[in-house]
């Protein structure tokens, strides 16, 4: 029997249906399968962001781009175990032994990279460090 | 219904959402406007990665990679298509906020620590550590900035008001600066004992709300005459007024959140939840909830209706006891607003 008075602390926490989502590990985001995504989303093909788009015009734009994309592609994958100089910003130089490249071609897995103060066993290369990379097929 | 809203704050303690993620401290968030997906919100920490997150959940949506160093402020425009954020790397950077990408990098001379778009988002503000405010033509970002000296320190916090044709910003040099942007003049100072902590300005009745050590002070955007000031018991970093502006919160240094009336200037509820410092406070577009960000690296959104069924909130009746003990019509009139919820 609650008196004149007395204080009643019997308040309960309000439900939670879920926390909310945190970050994915592997990825930067931003789910292109989202409707936001496939809604908003501007292609990045010019050709067909135009109002009036040339159906052959497309096709061979798209051609194109699948072209140098699996051109880029084998050429990552030539380059694995091999000597690589990079050429980045600051006019420095490196060589290093390429590994591998990360999926959204953000960083470069590298062995051996020989900076301007010494060699690194193993490092990241940031890719928007790298202005262009040569290497012996 | 006020009476109804006691009875179920009576029966309902405050659940705080925690959005995890970040790994440093977070400086600052912004809420975009309501959108036809819903309402985004974008968090600025010191670990150098803004995120972006789903306004009414806590949803993380992405991270916007590409900064090298802490990030100090970000920004979303209306539609939350773009984002802006600020850094110690010397750059202030725009995204597109649906894919992620990185679209510009505006180099500065300094640590830049705040971005503002205007309504159109055409034009970015900037402000920073090199005490100038700059505004960049976003449709032509290769054109220089144009440039606004006077401030004798470094700049916090710069926004656009009246309908983009002025700015207010806030500096280390303890004032507070309205600029016409048309003529790039100064047309009123406001001179503060001690350095301004947070400034926020509601487009909607023209009103500036600004933190400085206990104080919490609401002024006319257009005039800078005050309107008010209110007291907190403890060093207040930010605070937010409500949309329909019945009330206000604000955070700081004593980790806790206070939900004050703005009318009556009464502290109504204090919230405990974070393990550090409240850096920033923002109501969502809609009013329905605030999300803190604090040094400890968490956001927290809060609801402003406790109780209430929203976002990731479940309105559930309290426990049988407590019902027991209230009058059958304080029990008609919480389930009217159960109802009406």
């Amino acid at each position: 029997m609650l008196l004149a008075g007395e204080t009643l602390n019997m308040a309960t926490p309000v439900s939670v249906l879920r926390l909310p989502k945190g970050p994915d590990p592997n990825s930067r985001g931003f789910d292109p399968k989202s409707p936001r995504f496939i809604a908003l989303c501007r292609t990045s093909i010019p050709t067909s962001a135009a109002s009036e788009a040339d159906p052959e015009q497309l096709q061979q734009e798209q051609h194109a781009r699948s072209v140098l994309r699996e051109s880029f592609l084998r050429c990552l994958l030539s380059m694995n175990s091999k000597k690589v100089q990079f050429h980045m910003h600051e006019k420095v130089k490196l060589e290093a032994t390429f590994g591998a490249s990360d999926i959204d071609v953000l960083n470069f897995q590298v062995s051996d990279l020989h900076t301007p103060i010494g060699v690194q066993k193993e490092a990241l290369i940031r890719c928007q460090d790298v202005i262009s990379f040569t290497f012996d097929v | 219904n006020y009476i109804s809203y006691n009875v179920l704050t009576m029966a309902m303690r405050q659940t705080p959402l925690t959005c995890s993620g970040h790994t440093r401290p977070v400086v600052d968030l912004a809420f975009s406007g309501i959108t036809p997906y819903g309402y985004f919100l974008i968090s600025a920490c010191k670990d150098g990665k803004p995120m972006l997150r789903q306004g009414d959940t806590g949803d993380w949506i992405g991270t916007f990679l590409g900064h090298k160093g802490a990030v100090w402020g970000a920004t979303l425009n209306t539609d939350a298509t773009k984002a802006a954020t600020a850094a110690a790397d010397f750059t202030a950077k725009v995204w597109d906020a649906v894919s992620g990408d990185e679209v510009l990098t505006l180099a500065h001379k300094h640590i830049v620590k705040t971005v503002s778009f205007t309504q159109d988002s055409n034009c970015l503000l900037t402000g920073g550590n090199d005490k100038l405010l700059r505004i960049y033509d976003l449709s032509n970002p290769e054109a220089a900035p144009q440039e606004i000296s006077g401030h004798t320190s470094a700049i916090k916090k710069a926004l656009w008001c009246n309908n983009d044709k002025q700015i207010l910003s806030a500096a280390d040099d303890k004032t507070i600066r309205l600029w016409d942007r048309s003529s790039m003049e100064e047309v009123k100072t406001l001179k503060f004992d001690t350095s301004v902590s947070s400034m926020e300005y509601v487009t909607d009745g023209e009103i500036l709300v600004i933190t400085y050590g206990k104080s919490i002070a609401f002024y006319n955007a257009l005039s800078l005459d005050l309107i008010k000031t209110v007291e907190a018991p403890a060093t207040i970093n930010s605070a937010s007024l409500h949309p329909e502006k019945d009330f206000f919160v604000a955070g700081g240094e004593d980790f806790k959140l206070y939900k004050f009336d703005y009318g009556t200037k009464e502290e109504l509820e204090s919230y405990k939840g974070h393990f550090g410092p409240v850096h920033c406070v923002r109501f969502s577009p809609d009013g329905e909830l605030y999300a803190s960000g604090s040094e400890d690296g968490t956001l927290r959104l809060w609801q402003t209706a406790v109780g209430k069924t929203y976002g990731l909130w479940k309105c559930v009746l309290p426990g049988n006891s407590l019902w027991a003990l209230l009058s059958s019509s304080c029990r008609s009139q919480y389930c009217n607003l159960k109802h009406a919820v």
